[in-house]
């Protein structure tokens, strides 16, 4: 089921809030781990039964890893289903949200080997920690340390479900009204075929796969630190205006926060982060990047992807020491240039297409039966668009949001914004999120 | 009270449901509501399933926002789904005028080309087929859906052939829909109405892939007559071609939904009856661009339905090659 889908807004969503507020504390975590099961089927039933291997078996793991040896099997085991299903028929079979949840039960495994946490001896606390749907199919990437002790007890009352549903709406919003009208030209300029638009269009659709991408999963990242707050935990923020960063070292600190973060704490520190000389931190960056890469897809596009950030990312820490921060306008120029073209490398899985699309970005060679004003029309059509998104990407969003939130207006504006994402479903069907498939 | 505070977003959301979709009609600013509402839909990067409602509005002549027709997730089908809306009975296309009665549109299904207002010609011109250049195409119109707004954006007559095309056209809202921008007009004007205002002397008819969900292919082939019938009282000395419904791709063609090359194959044989080897000719587009299966060459195209930019091109000369010489 997605968050954005008329079975989730109207049916699922109500009925599942209104049965956990009735039931004793007691039983919520239950009733989580049911709904979210449920949740689940609805998106991918054959995948339910992995889920389900994926809680038994990592809670049981947990309870008789003593050594490293037990830590490694249990780690591998995890990893390898993941691997297997990823290239098992070009990732064809995957189960929804795999990537999401096989991470957090490694970190899991992991921080009870390192004793950051006891081990769970509950087992409907631990699938509630695995499966509550508002994290399952997406992430946040969350630790069991950061919500231990919420899955004991929560506060859940008529505030934090009010406040939760705000954003909630307010990220439906973004997904609804922006990454969805958005794509509708990335859609455009892939049906005119990449050989054939104007360098001017290719620069406006990568911008718009950019917003696009941003709106989609920052807009479900919003709906599930929402979900969460509705059901009493507070999940962490997945983004942080990631397109006001000026570097990409820092782009890549405000987006997808959690996968970063995950990465940082089971990878790059234990290989000994930046402590151990240039020389090794490069090579641990490269490692974290191939990685990153890899968890993301396994055609050549993301690694060129993921070496071209890792790349990026070494040259301005060597850059920085000479730079040292001054006209920060020249380095958000450059972030603004930098990133749609590496968004590029990341949206085109065809090697061959991607070759074409960068060649009309930077005018190498000739087009095909160019239509050398598409990108006037393209304009005419998305510029409000486009301004929208641009606006919204800014901590503007946020600090109105905080404004309007508790006054009648906030409110009245996200009723209405919700009954409008709402009817716009209806009339054109929802969309899934781009995430959901790594 | 306190109550009423405590949960106030829950009750403003509840109302403000209950408003758009409980509230009676008659309520004037709930309707100045939902009428913006309905607006927002047809902003620019709007898609094709308004467009099926309504794309006739926002769109104007050839360009026009609709490129968006490839919408994320249906595409296409997004179109048809639209054009099912039982609201769409077949007949209104043809007959915004009402009262008119419209040349067999009464009791036999087939506007049979003996019937075709076409008195002139005594000593009958020979017709022949065969290679035309550029120019013979700078008075010829184009009537078409989201293929066609293709063909007026990537190819070479954009400037002086005359398009009348807009995604989510069908046949049967062809001539109500309000397309067609004239220089001395402030509004968009209906399809029939410009019809009457400027002269072609060559038509070239795509439609139906919007159509393909809905009706039987006896319907669509009746209304699609009609059409043609109508054109030639409006247009008497213009050729007419019926182009051939491009197939969608084998891929696109596999999906299982009632976009499958059967179903298109059918209407394309219904449509070739409809030619009456005088003013009226059948074109079939799909020999030049479909593999030995019968199905639009994968390569051609990224949605499995629209021609990239590309290969439009290869459509253009199957025009050039097949046109009419009259000496």
């Amino acid at each position: 089921m997605v968050f954005s889908s008329i079975e989730f807004l109207l049916y699922f969503l109500p009925i599942f809030i209104l049965v956990y507020m009735i039931v004793p504390h007691k039983a919520r975590n239950g009733v989580l781990v049911i709904g979210s099961m449920i949740f689940y089927a609805f998106g991918d039933l054959r995948g339910l039964g992995v889920l389900a291997v994926s809680a038994v078996g990592n809670f049981l793991a947990a309870r008789v890893i003593r050594r490293k040896r037990g830590l490694i099997v249990a780690v591998a085991a995890n990893i390898g289903v993941l691997i297997l299903f990823k290239y098992y028929q070009g990732g064809a079979m995957l189960p929804m949200g795999i990537s999401f949840y096989t991470f957090q039960a490694v970190s899991y495994l992991v921080d009870v080997y390192r004793r950051e946490v006891p081990v769970e001896r509950k087992f409907v606390d631990f699938a509630a920690y695995i499966m509550m749907f508002p994290k399952l199919v997406m992430g946040p990437i969350t630790s069991y340390r950061d919500l231990r002790r919420q899955l004991r007890r929560r506060n859940c009352n008529a505030e934090s479900l009010q406040e939760g549903l705000k954003l909630f709406i307010l990220g439906l919003c973004g997904k609804v009204l922006l990454a969805d009208q958005l794509a509708l030209l990335w859609q455009e300029v892939q049906v005119a075929g990449f050989e054939s638009i104007s360098t001017p269009l290719a620069w406006i659709a990568a911008v718009a796969y950019s917003l696009q991408l941003y709106f989609d999963f920052a807009g479900y990242s919003v709906m599930s630190v929402g979900l969460g707050r509705m059901l009493g935990f507070s999940l962490p923020e997945n983004f942080r205006q990631p397109y006001m960063a000026r570097s990409v070292r820092e782009f890549y600190r405000r987006w997808h926060m959690s996968l970063g973060d995950w990465f940082c704490k089971y990878v790059y520190i234990p290989l000994g982060g930046s402590r151990r000389g240039e020389g090794r931190t490069v090579c641990n960056l490269l490692a974290v990047w191939l990685l990153t890469s890899l968890w993301h897809g396994i055609t050549g596009n993301f690694l060129i992807w993921g070496m071209g950030i890792c790349l990026l990312i070494i040259l301005e820490r060597q850059m920085g020491r000479l730079w040292k921060g001054k006209a920060p306008a020249i380095c958000h120029l450059y972030l603004c240039a930098v990133i749609p073209v590496t968004w590029m490398c990341f949206a085109i899985t065809d090697m061959g297409q991607l070759g074409i699309y960068l060649s009309r970005m930077f005018a190498i060679g000739e087009g095909v039966a160019v239509h050398a004003r598409d990108w006037q029309s393209a304009l005419a059509d998305y510029g409000l668009l486009l301004a929208a998104g641009v606006a919204a990407s800014t901590p503007l969003t946020r600090w109105v949001y905080q404004k309007l939130e508790k006054r009648w207006l906030g409110m009245l504006l996200l009723a209405a914004g919700f009954w409008f994402c709402v009817h716009r479903v209806l009339l054109v069907g929802e969309n899934p999120f781009m995430y959901r498939n790594f | 009270m306190k109550w009423c505070k405590r949960w106030s977003f829950l009750i403003i959301l509840a109302m403000a449901g209950v408003v758009y979709y409980g509230a009676p009609q008659g309520i004037q600013w709930i309707n100045d509501w939902r009428g913006m509402i309905s607006t927002g839909e047809e902003s620019p990067a709007d898609d094709t399933v308004t467009a099926g409602g309504d794309a006739a509005e926002s769109s104007k002549v050839g360009e026009d926002p609709e490129g968006n027709s490839g919408d994320t997730s249906g595409d296409i089908a997004g179109d048809i789904s639209g054009d099912i809306s039982p609201e769409t009975p077949p007949e209104t296309g043809i007959s915004p005028e009402g009262g008119e009665p419209v040349p067999g549109a009464t009791p036999e299904p087939e506007p049979l080309p003996e019937e075709t207002p076409e008195p002139t010609a005594t000593p009958e011109p020979e017709i022949r087929i065969g290679r035309v250049e550029d120019d013979y195409f700078s008075d010829a119109l184009f009537l078409g859906d989201s293929r066609t707004v293709g063909l007026y954006k990537y190819g070479v007559w954009g400037e002086t052939a005359t398009f009348y095309a807009s995604t989510g056209m069908t046949i049967y809202k062809l001539f109500g829909a309000e397309i067609v921008e004239l220089p001395e007009q402030p509004d968009p004007i209906s399809v029939e109405e410009a019809l009457q205002h400027q002269s072609f002397s060559k038509i070239y008819i795509m439609m139906g892939i919007n159509e393909v969900g809905s009706g039987t292919t006896e319907s669509f082939a009746q209304a699609y007559g009609e059409v043609v019938a109508r054109l030639q009282e409006l247009q008497p000395d213009a050729i007419i071609y019926i182009q051939s419904i491009l197939k969608v791709s084998q891929a696109r063609s596999d999906k299982g939904d009632y976009i499958n090359n059967e179903a298109i194959q059918a209407r394309n044989d219904a449509l070739s009856q409809l030619a009456d080897g005088e003013k009226v000719f059948y074109l079939d587009v799909n020999s030049a661009l479909c593999d030995e299966n019968g199905a639009l060459f994968g390569d051609y195209t990224f949605d499995g339905v629209h021609l990239k930019a590309k290969y439009i091109t290869l459509w253009e000369e199957f025009l050039r090659d097949n046109a009419v010489l009259l000496d």
